[in-house]
């Protein structure tokens, strides 16, 4: 390339020159324009505007094309063809070749490959059969002839194998057998389409035609194929009538250019004039099978050419371990029995293919039926539900980024939604019945169960990502469904689907608007029909008809779609900003409470919370503005009575639902210093109280809200909840002493007190391990002022009690917290409270190990701690003696906590429960753990100071370290009480019920154990979570009954 | 309504039947029935029949008695043994719970988990039982002599044998039934009979087995004998076992072949045997469900009571038949402890459970045992590492509640109370005086 002078009369050099007509890699392209053979080749002017360089510049890739045309200008034999085609005007029949050959050299390294391994497929490129729109008949007549078999015959064979490479009437030259020819006439054809598909001036546009010419290739191929195998087995399989359905791609005709083609086999025996069957059925199936097997064979085996693809027969029924070819008769017989809901779904797509035409014909129509009732089935919902979570299922990490099939927003994604949408109105409509997505797609806009924008833009999504799929695979013909990871490989992406001029980065960002876009109009499509006509945001929006629309409630889960569609109605009626508001959320939460357990429940306290909350202005903005608090929301609300009617409470909590770190807990200090403003501005004891106690309820409500969320764990949500209870016990005394003073005429001063009050937390209160519904247990103590008069300060002491009591337990509007003494020294014969000395004297003289046991969760909370005289610190010295004896615990004792322990599991299960589901007293339950924990550490805590620790999870760890216990005696101990423990809790957020006979126990109706395994979000299914806990507290019952009775 | 409801609704019209009876089995291998009207049969099948499942053993827990039996229109039979005119047809049902899942209680549903476990892993299981049992004559009263129907033995052809005409009406009553029968003959105790069933997968085959053993006695009753499944019904005879060969196949082709290796024994065979070499022990409970299987078990003649494998070893517990050469779709193992009285939905499903853990963990095979391992001593014994089964019910109760295997197998469910039921027999049974002590004692003491 010489210097000449372009129009504008820059000296053009020739780096310039690639540059301009579009290259990149400029030095190895100007290296290879002087290659001597590709010289010899170029015409004059190659160099100029309208030239071979300017032909080379507008591909995908001109470094790309160039390099393999050099190749080309290599080959002797492609050499003349190459002159011919490089020497051609642009707008010559010749040009339309050249561009194409140029297009496929820029786009696709295989094809240039074969090009160069077959120089006469050159001709193909010029012939002017472009490959799109044509007649699927005349492709599988090719096809056939490829393989010297007669297109008009019923049951085509290919011509037998040729001795010598020229026999006569054999087809093709190169081909030593017919499987090779076949695949030669097969890549032949595929160029013709890929040459017309990079050229085309508009992808998109294109893109249905390109599937539907390679489904229809598929189509001949496996027509082809059969043709062959017939001619490899005796008789030419006359016995059997075989038939080749298409599934997946292959049926919806809008195949890849690379993937399986997913078929399933139907055979019958043939039968003579007198229609009676030549064979029998097994004889016949043994044909069916052989010709099957060879015919994948033809298509995927290994020969002198290149396998197709793949044959996939895994849809059918049973799958792999089903047989490869079955009657009409037994797939119908598998459909009415076996078959699940997905494979209804696949059964959609089936179109007969190839093979005998009218069994695939019948087969269809057999099968049809199956397919649009498929909505009616039981469990349809939860089968949708489960599809559905399989196509979102995150892919793996490193693919994330790059997934144009799989994912949230793939192609999987959009045709998912497409033909749950069939299955659901199809059984009503049969005019939404077509297998193609995009086809579907149209059908279900045209006949309003989608909105036409809606199912235009999500249309268009489609064909861009369909279109990026092709174009990624072409360049290797590889099956992937991955973007490259390259500059340079997105750039010739990029170029190849007409986003010239733009590079790697903005096909990047349209790719992931395109995402976007699909995940946004999944719900739109989805859900936003379901609002009522006068309720949709444009003139073009859609609403369903009412029959519709109660399909598509029930389809996703609502059991009652008619008080579904009067909900929805009552929220977006009328013109106010509200209901504006409410159209624009509504569709998208309409698919969130189809997530919880309860979608109706969840969409009518939605419904009561806005009726509630609607003129508070920050409300639906709040809702609106954050995609989260509308999620978290709606979660709550249909999975959750305990906090949906929390939040009815106090409709102000919704605003914690916008941002996570509002749901965790508020720690003890804060707490205290909310209580302290509370009380410092209080006057009167009866209305502090309530105040407490409502802050309590508040911070239930948001420890539930974050244990549901996922925000705080099991461990975490009962510490909050304790913590919450220490803080209505710390004020409750002091309001209770400010009482008591008052009513002994002491005067407002605390200095005025006769003695010292000390309230010690016992049982799960003392562990922190409270749940929602827990009593607070706890022990009262006091001291005496050395000056006091003892009848007085017994009589103040006892009266501070009996009000603290009263104030937290009293009947009232916020929720009480029974404050229950029974754990104190001779129970509830023994007097409430009792001094220092006196507990003392008892615990030295009279403790039994029951009691020792008991003051292992002994915490000192409320009075006179941390202050000069600290009782807590006094009583732990008195206790600390017995709850962790030096020594151990001798052999009398031992046995007598066993004795105890036996006792209590057959005295205290409440009459007619199943031991097994009980979950605080049950086998393996919280108490069995429990008792475990606690007999280690009266044993050991003397030596082991990581056992001193009122909780069991901490004492459990303890004791592994120390070696108490083995690592997975501590692990089946440890999963048992934190599964029993979330259960409990999960059974007030999901019932609403605060204690009842039912409170500790396992349910056994399917619909509550399905409400908590959602809750607890471990396992799918009711059943398994049923499974999941008695296996559980199996083994941690073991493991309780070795370390407690001692048993092998 | 599905075709094949539909063929059982004309077949039920155009042969007159007046009865449908639904069976289903409880969690002891016991067989239910329940009858219907043709009347209620398409109410049936589209709704299954609602009953109180508290009734019956181990089928649900008191406070949530109620069940739904869904009949199964696929093994529609009409029972030969009631007649020609106004017969009675007979189905199988699943059991479900009022929602409409599958019954954790049902010991069909067990077997079917277990074995759609061992689909997900390419295999499908089929086993071929060997089932024996004897004829008695109809006793006076339950405490009256035990009487056999004759002294024959081991493939003994007895002239007018009365068992050889009730071989022949059992037989030809199954296959009327659709199950075919491989192989009969006279067994070495006198009026021992074996039957064996072809080989099906394992399903079929406990379906099957429900069907033989009221089959065996309908026609024991009609020819004025009766027989019994008990596993060891002599102290000195030999005792009634269920031999079972048992086969995986992926695909098409046996998983056990493998050609040129030892015993044309693949790996996934070894590992199989391996499998059920490790936990014979606990699924001992399960294949030997009685206090009178462990006499059966350690009766001597031949009765599995060590845990080896051999190669035609007629004392191995596994044993591996003799290959017949170009059969290798044949390959099969046998395990010899099961005995007739199993609830054999179960037996199959913790067998299988067992050699598929084998498979799973990669098990190794130890040596197979050439010697009658009945004739080692003890010390030889804990030499070659070959440990007994249990030697009671008691002692199979006590391994099994310690298996993992058994109770994620049985799921949690059956597996207790399967475990309940069998302490319960044990205490019954501890508590009896048998008249072997009034004998040995009572004049002596």
């Amino acid at each position: 390339m010489s210097p000449t002078t372009s129009g504008t009369g820059r000296p053009q050099t020739p780096t310039r020159r690639l540059l301009r007509a579009g290259f990149a890699d400029l030095t190895r392209s100007a290296t290879l324009w002087q290659d001597a053979e590709l010289q010899r080749r170029l015409p004059a002017d190659a160099g100029g505007d309208d030239g071979v360089l300017q032909a080379l510049g507008v591909t995908a890739d001109p470094d790309l094309a160039l390099l393999h045309l050099v190749r080309l200008a290599s080959v002797p034999a492609a050499q003349q063809t190459v002159e011919r085609l490089l020497a051609a005007d642009q707008r010559s029949g010749e040009g339309v070749a050249r561009g194409r050959l140029m297009a496929v050299l820029g786009a696709s390294t295989a094809l240039a490959d074969e090009i160069v391994r077959r120089p006469a497929l050159l001709d193909v490129l010029g012939d002017g059969d472009g490959g799109l729109g044509a007649d699927p008949r005349d492709v599988r007549a090719e096809l056939l002839r490829a393989v010297g078999a007669d297109p008009e015959s019923a049951d085509p064979v290919a011509a037998l194998e040729p001795e010598g490479a020229d026999a006569p009437g054999w087809p093709d030259r190169d081909a030593p057998t017919a499987t090779d020819a076949l695949r030669r006439a097969y890549r032949e054809r595929l160029l013709r389409i890929a040459a017309t598909d990079l050229t085309a001036p508009d992808p998109s546009a294109t893109l249905p035609d390109v599937g539907a010419a390679l489904a229809d290739l598929a189509a001949g191929a496996l027509e082809a194929a059969l043709a062959v195998a017939r001619s490899q087995i005796p008789d030419h399989g006359a016995g059997a009538r075989l038939a080749v359905i298409g599934m997946g791609k292959t049926g919806g005709r809008e195949l890849n250019y690379v993937s399986d083609v997913d078929v399933v086999y139907v055979c019958e025996p043939a039968t003579d004039e007198a229609g009676e069957p030549v064979l029998d059925e097994s004889a016949a199936m043994r044909i069916g099978t052989q010709l099957a097997t060879r015919l994948q064979k033809v298509c995927g085996g290994t020969s002198l050419e290149p396998a197709l693809w793949e044959v996939d027969a895994a849809l059918r029924p049973e799958g792999k371990q089903g047989p490869l070819v079955r009657t009409l008769a037994s797939h119908v017989a598998y459909y009415e029995r076996w078959a699940q809901t997905w494979e209804f779904q696949a059964l959609l797509k089936a179109r007969p293919v190839a093979g005998d035409a009218a069994l695939g014909a019948a087969y269809r129509e057999a099968v049809d039926p199956f397919v649009w009732a498929a909505a009616n089935r039981d469990h349809f919902v939860e089968d949708a539900q489960a599809m559905r979570r399989r196509v979102e299922a995150h892919v793996p990490n490193a693919e994330a980024d790059r997934q144009i099939k799989l994912g949230k927003g793939g192609l999987r994604d959009v045709e998912f939604t497409v033909q749950l949408l069939q299955l659901v109105h199809g059984r009503t409509d049969d005019a939404i019945h077509d297998g193609n997505t995009l086809a579907g797609l149209s059908a279900l806009a045209a006949g309003g169960y989608v909105g036409r924008e809606h199912a235009l833009r999500m249309g268009a999504c489609y064909r861009f990502l369909r279109s990026l799929e092709h174009r990624v695979q072409l360049f290797g013909l590889k099956r992937t469904h991955l973007l490259p990871t390259e500059d340079e490989d997105l750039r010739r992406l990029a170029r190849s689907l007409g986003m010239r001029g733009q590079g790697a980065e903005d096909l990047r960002q349209r790719w992931r608007a395109t995402r976007r876009e699909v995940r946004a109009l999944h719900e739109a499509v989805f859900y936003r029909p379901l609002l009522p006509a006068w309720a949709q945001l444009s003139e073009d929006e859609l609403s369903l008809a009412p029959d519709a629309a109660r399909a598509r409630f029930a389809a996703i889960g609502y059991r009652d779609p008619d008080g579904a569609m009067r909900h929805v109605v009552a929220l977006t009626e009328g013109t106010s900003r509200r209901a504006k508001l409410q159209r624009q959320l509504l569709p998208v939460m309409l698919g969130w409470f189809a997530e919880g357990s309860d979608p109706d429940a969840g969409l009518l306290d939605f419904r009561k919370l806005s009726e509630n909350l609607g003129a508070t202005p920050w409300y639906l903005r709040l809702l609106r503005d954050s995609g989260n608090a509308a999620y978290h929301l709606a979660h709550l609300l249909s999975s959750s009575r305990y906090l949906a009617e929390a939040l009815a409470r106090s409709p102000e909590s919704v605003q914690w639902l916008a941002d996570t770190s509002r749901l965790e807990p508020r720690g003890p200090e804060r707490l205290a210093a909310e209580a302290d403003a509370v009380l410092t501005r209080a006057d009167d004891p009866g209305p502090a109280a309530t105040r407490l106690r409502a802050l309590r309820r508040r911070e239930l409500a948001r420890t539930g809200a974050g244990e549901v969320l996922g925000v705080l764990g099991p461990v975490q949500a009962q510490a909050a909840i304790s913590d919450a209870a220490d803080m209505v016990v710390v004020g409750g005394l002091r309001v209770a002493e400010f009482a008591a003073r008052d009513q002994m005429g002491l005067g407002p001063d605390p200095a005025a007190n006769p003695t010292r009050m000390l309230v010690v937390a016992m049982g799960r209160l003392g562990g922190r391990e409270m749940g929602y519904g827990s009593d607070a247990d706890v022990l009262f103590v006091h001291d005496p002022l050395p000056d006091a008069d003892p009848e007085q300060a017994k009589a103040f002491a006892e009266l501070t009690a009996r009000t603290l009591q009263k104030l937290l337990s009293a009947v009232g509007p916020e929720p009480p917290l029974p404050v229950d003494a029974d754990l104190r020294p001779e129970g509830r014969q023994g007097p409430l409270v009792r001094t220092m000395a006196s507990y003392t004297e008892y615990y030295e003289r009279w403790a039994s190990v029951w009691e020792q046991q008991a003051l292992l969760r002994a915490r000192p909370v409320a009075g006179a701690t941390g202050t000069a005289v600290d009782l807590a610190e006094r009583f732990d010295a008195v206790v600390d003696p017995l709850r962790y004896p030096p020594g151990g615990l001798a052999e009398p004792k031992l046995r007598e906590v066993r004795r105890i322990k036996a006792r209590v599991e057959s005295e205290r299960l409440p009459r007619g429960t199943d031991p097994s589901r009980h979950l605080k007293l049950g086998r393996g339950g919280v108490s069995d753990v429990e008792w475990t924990v606690q007999l280690l550490q009266l044993q050991h805590a003397h030596e082991v100071p990581g056992l001193r620790t009122t909780e069991t999870v901490a004492a459990l760890a303890a004791a592994e370290g120390a070696g108490l216990v083995e690592a997975e005696e501590a692990e089946c101990l440890l999963d048992a009480w934190l599964l029993a423990s979330r259960l409990r809790s999960a059974l007030v957020l999901w019932s609403g019920k605060v204690g009842g006979l039912r409170a500790d126990v396992l349910p056994a109706d399917a619909w509550a154990l399905t409400g908590l395994a959602r809750l607890l979000g471990d396992v799918d299914t009711g059943q398994e979570l049923e499974e999941l806990y008695l296996r559980t507290a199996r083994r941690a019952r073991t493991v309780m009954e070795r370390l407690v009775y001692g048993d092998d | 309504m599905d075709r094949q409801q539909e063929f059982v609704l004309r077949t039920v019209e155009e042969r007159d039947i007046r009865f449908i009876r639904l069976w289903f089995t409880d969690v002891l291998g016991v067989l239910k029935s329940v009858a219907v009207a043709p009347a209620e049969l398409e109410q049936a099948f589209v709704e299954g029949i609602g009953f109180d499942g508290s009734a019956i053993e181990g089928l649900t827990r008191v406070y949530e008695a109620d069940m739904i039996a869904k009949p199964d229109p696929t093994t529609f039979q009409v029972l030969p043994w009631r007649g020609e005119r106004h017969g009675t047809g007979r189905m199988f049902c699943d059991l479900l719970t009022p929602e409409g899942e599958p019954s954790r209680a049902d010991s069909r549903n067990v077997l079917k988990r277990t074995l759609a476990k061992a689909g997900d892993k390419g295999f499908t299981f089929y086993t071929h039982p060997e089932v024996e049992f004897y004829l008695f004559n109809q006793m006076g009263s339950s405490d009256g002599p035990l009487v056999p129907v004759d002294e024959g033995g081991y493939f003994d052809h007895l002239a007018r044998g009365s068992t050889h005409d009730f071989r022949r009406a059992a037989i030809s009553m199954l296959e009327s039934m659709g199950i075919s029968v491989e192989f009969s003959h006279h067994e070495a105790g006198p009026g021992q009979n074996e039957i064996d069933l072809r080989y099906a997968d394992a399903l079929t085959t406990a379906d099957n087995l429900m069907t033989f053993r009221t089959v065996v006695k309908e026609v024991a009753l009609e020819q004025g004998v009766f027989a019994s499944f008990m596993p060891k019904p002599f102290a000195d005879k030999p005792g009634s076992g269920m031999h079972t060969h048992m086969s995986l196949f992926e695909e098409d082709s046996n998983a056990f072949h493998e050609p040129g290796a030892q015993f044309e024994l693949s790996k996934t065979g070894r590992q199989f045997i391996a499998g059920l070499l490790v936990h014979a022990g606990e699924i001992t409970a399960v294949t030997n469900q009685h206090v009178n299987s462990y006499k059966r078990l350690w009766g001597g003649s031949e009765a599995p009571s060590y845990i080896c494998w051999g190669h035609n070893n007629r004392s191995a517990l596994v044993r591996v038949p003799m290959y017949k050469p170009g059969k290798g779709n044949s390959s099969r193992i046998e395990y010899r402890a099961l005995d007739s009285a199993a609830n054999p939905y179960l037996a199959f499903a913790v067998l299988l459970a067992a050699g598929m853990k084998g498979i799973e963990e990669g098990y190794e095979l130890p040596e197979a045992t050439e010697d009658d391992v009945w004739e080692l001593t003890g010390a030889e014994r804990r030499a070659l590492g070959i440990a007994p089964l249990p030697e009671s019910l008691d002692e199979a109760i006590e391994l099994m509640e310690s298996s993992e295997l058994v109770a994620e197998t049985l799921g949690e469910h059956v597996f207790d109370y399967v475990l309940k039921n069998k302490r319960n027999e044990w205490d019954a049974y501890r508590a009896q005086v048998t008249p072997y002590e009034l004998k040995t004692s009572l004049q002596f003491l």
